[in-house]
């Protein structure tokens, strides 16, 4: 039998957590979390998941951090990985990237909240492509 | 001896009627009526040639008053309310002599034309008055015609003496006038709180206030006669000056913008509105700025849309986790529900949903306040906008049996605007042209260019705008209410949004409709400069 694709969820919002992990549950993928983005790197780095979704807006280290630090390493570059943005698109990555002087690297953005339907073709897609 | 005597003399028994009218231009600007009104003094002590002249000269319309001496005659000039035009003055007399007279009077009045009366015999001592001001004479004995005719050019100096003086009077008050008028002008300007700076048609400062220089921070004073890019920091500034002095005749252009004083300085906002200032005939002779301080303005609209922005991100975060929670229950992800919970959760979705594009453009608002939205300038193709506007609205189009066409004339230019903005100009735009349509109505979308814009219209068959709506339909949280518009989920910001967005990018949005026969939204968006 084919190994479940292993998913982690980054998001301070534990409510959000739980519902996007029930949205890939139940399609069957392992779910694993984490509620800051410290905590979400450790796990990326432990678990070795199959795709990570990550907050953007986070205490402690923010979305944007946690994906370019992981993209900066070879170990874990390959780690598809989907940026939840809750910010309106006014202020989009390339205002971030300005700011930051880094390139941001993200597979994927998703918009909060999201329909389970969308996330799970979304999701489907990258791993297909990993 | 004299030849002249009272028996040549008709009296007339109607009396002359005395006006009350000071001599002017009018009374005798016709040689007949030259002697009308004029008032006459006579001082001769021999009482035949005063009654003498008094009925000839009054029978000409004069009004005459003889005296016959000296003594008598001054007091009269000097007392006199009313000046003498002319006077008639005999040179030998008991008393005062005609010379002492005459000295007396010039000192008195200047402009009383004085004419002597002389001895046959007398032309030294004729000679003699005229040296001493005397403007003619007239020998004894002397025609009533001799003496209507040296009064009558006695007169007429009077009467071009007068008009003379008029006109240096009235030369001297339109001088006064002028330069109370610019002084007056400059302590308005001066005591502006507003900075005003005026250039000449080569960009040179040719007139300024204080304010100005405060405003724009220039420390090296004066500045007048310098041009205006030695003096002025800010590009922009310079760059409007010389857009508007190069304007073509046939365009007024106004240009308003923000500045800070010097680039890069962000501590005082300024706004500056420069126009050409324009000759009689139209021509441009140089430009106009005045400057406002906007910092106040700028700092509570960035603290006001600083609050914005965080009440609407904690709104939006717990909105949206109810939201996903919603879309799990709903999905039968979390156990089973019943047909009936089903249909509760997909409304209470739609709720929550419209409270989140609620957040959003409270969001897009705070962002185009705090100028968010210029930041990202690039070229542009237009048209690729409309496209990806057009398909992402396309399903909901379709959900309607609503048709859409594209209509564009390539190639177009590209204009210079955020793409992300521009984006979101045309999906509201559609968006409202699907939600206020008609079910399997019309919308066409038509691109060209129109001068130095892009032209963009949104045209659909909906059910329009009623008239009275239309002044107030690019106001905030404004929605024309009605039944049709009842069900429909809107924010009432989506054309102020768009409306904010493309002014930012010194475009304009105007919108065209008829209750019941659709809208059309046209949007003008200025070309990329080359």
């Amino acid at each position: 039998m084919e190994k479940v694709p292993k998913i982690l969820v980054v998001d301070d919002d534990p409510d959000l957590v739980e519902s996007v992990k029930m949205m890939l549950e139940n399609k069957n993928y392992e779910v694993i979390t984490a509620y800051d983005g410290i905590e979400g790197l450790q796990k990326a780095k432990e678990e070795s998941p199959d795709l990570i979704i990550l907050d953007v807006m986070m205490p402690n280290k923010d979305g944007y951090s946690v994906c370019a630090e992981l993209k900066a390493d070879p170990n874990y570059n390959n780690i598809p990985i989907i940026l939840l943005t809750a910010v309106v698109s006014h202020i989009p990555t390339t205002t971030y990237t300005q700011r930051m002087g880094m390139e941001i690297e993200a597979d994927d953005y998703i918009d909060k909240p999201v329909e389970p339907s969308e996330l799970v073709r979304r999701v489907d897609v990258l791993l297909r492509k990993g | 001896m004299k030849e002249f005597n009272g028996s040549r003399f008709t009296v007339h028994g109607q009396r002359t009627t005395v006006h009350g009218k000071r001599l002017t231009p009018e009374c005798y600007g016709e040689n007949h009526h030259m002697l009308k009104d004029a008032n006459i003094l006579v001082i001769d002590d021999e009482a035949v040639i005063r009654d003498g002249c008094s009925r000839i000269l009054t029978k000409e319309g004069c009004r005459v008053k003889g005296v016959e001496n000296g003594e008598a005659g001054l007091d009269l000039i000097t007392n006199k309310g009313e000046p003498f035009d002319i006077l008639l003055l005999d040179l030998m007399m008991p008393g005062i002599s005609g010379m002492e007279v005459l000295d007396a009077v010039h000192s008195v009045d200047q402009s009383l034309i004085v004419i002597v009366i002389t001895g046959y015999a007398t032309v030294e001592s004729a000679v003699e008055a005229m040296k001493k001001g005397a403007y003619d004479f007239i020998a004894k004995p002397f025609t009533p015609d001799q003496l209507r005719i040296v009064v009558r050019r006695g007169v007429e100096k009077r009467v071009l003496q007068r008009e003379a003086e008029d006109l240096r009077k009235e030369r001297e008050k339109s001088l006064k006038d002028i330069a109370y008028e610019k002084s007056r002008i400059s302590t308005i300007i001066n005591c502006m709180v507003d900075g005003v700076l005026v250039t000449d048609r080569d960009s040179q400062i040719v007139l300024h206030n204080p304010a100005a220089t405060r405003l724009l921070e220039i420390k090296s004073l004066p500045i007048i006669n310098k041009s205006l890019c030695q003096c002025v920091k800010n590009e922009g500034l310079v760059k409007a000056v010389a857009t508007t002095l190069s304007a073509e005749r046939s365009k007024y252009l106004e240009i308003s913008q923000e500045i800070t004083p010097c680039e890069g300085s962000a501590r005082v906002f300024l706004r500056a509105d420069t126009a050409p200032v324009l000759n009689e005939g139209g021509e441009i002779m140089g430009s106009v700025t005045v400057l406002h301080d906007i910092t106040q303005e700028k700092e509570l609209n960035q603290m006001k849309s600083d609050f914005l922005t965080m009440v609407s991100h904690e709104l939006r975060a717990p909105i949206s986790a109810i939201q996903q929670q919603l879309s799990v229950i709903e999905g039968g992800m979390a156990g089973l529900i019943t047909e009936k919970q089903g249909k509760m959760l997909i409304r209470a979705k739609e709720r929550t949903k419209g409270l989140l594009d609620l957040i959003n453009d409270l969001l897009n608002v705070s962002s185009i306040d705090s100028g968010i939205v210029v930041q990202h300038k690039e070229s542009i193709v237009l048209k690729e906008i409309v496209e990806k506007a057009y398909q992402l609205m396309e399903p909901e189009a379709e959900v309607r049996g609503i048709k859409m066409r594209l209509e564009t004339s390539d190639p177009l230019p590209p204009v210079n605007a955020d793409r992300e903005n521009m984006e979101e100009v045309f999906t509201n735009l559609i968006s409202n042209a699907i939600k206020y349509n008609v079910e399997g109505g019309g919308i066409i979308i038509t691109l060209r260019s129109e001068g130095e814009f892009v032209r963009t219209d949104v045209t659909d068959t909906g059910i329009g705008i009623p008239e009275k709506d239309l002044p107030k339909i690019f106001d905030r949280f404004y929605r024309v209410k009605s039944s049709q518009t009842r069900t429909v989920i809107g924010t009432g910001l989506g054309l102020p949004i768009a409306k904010g967005i493309v002014e930012a990018h010194r475009g304009t949005i105007s919108i065209k409709s008829k209750e019941g026969n659709g809208t059309t939204v046209t949007v003008l968006l200025p070309k990329a400069s080359e």
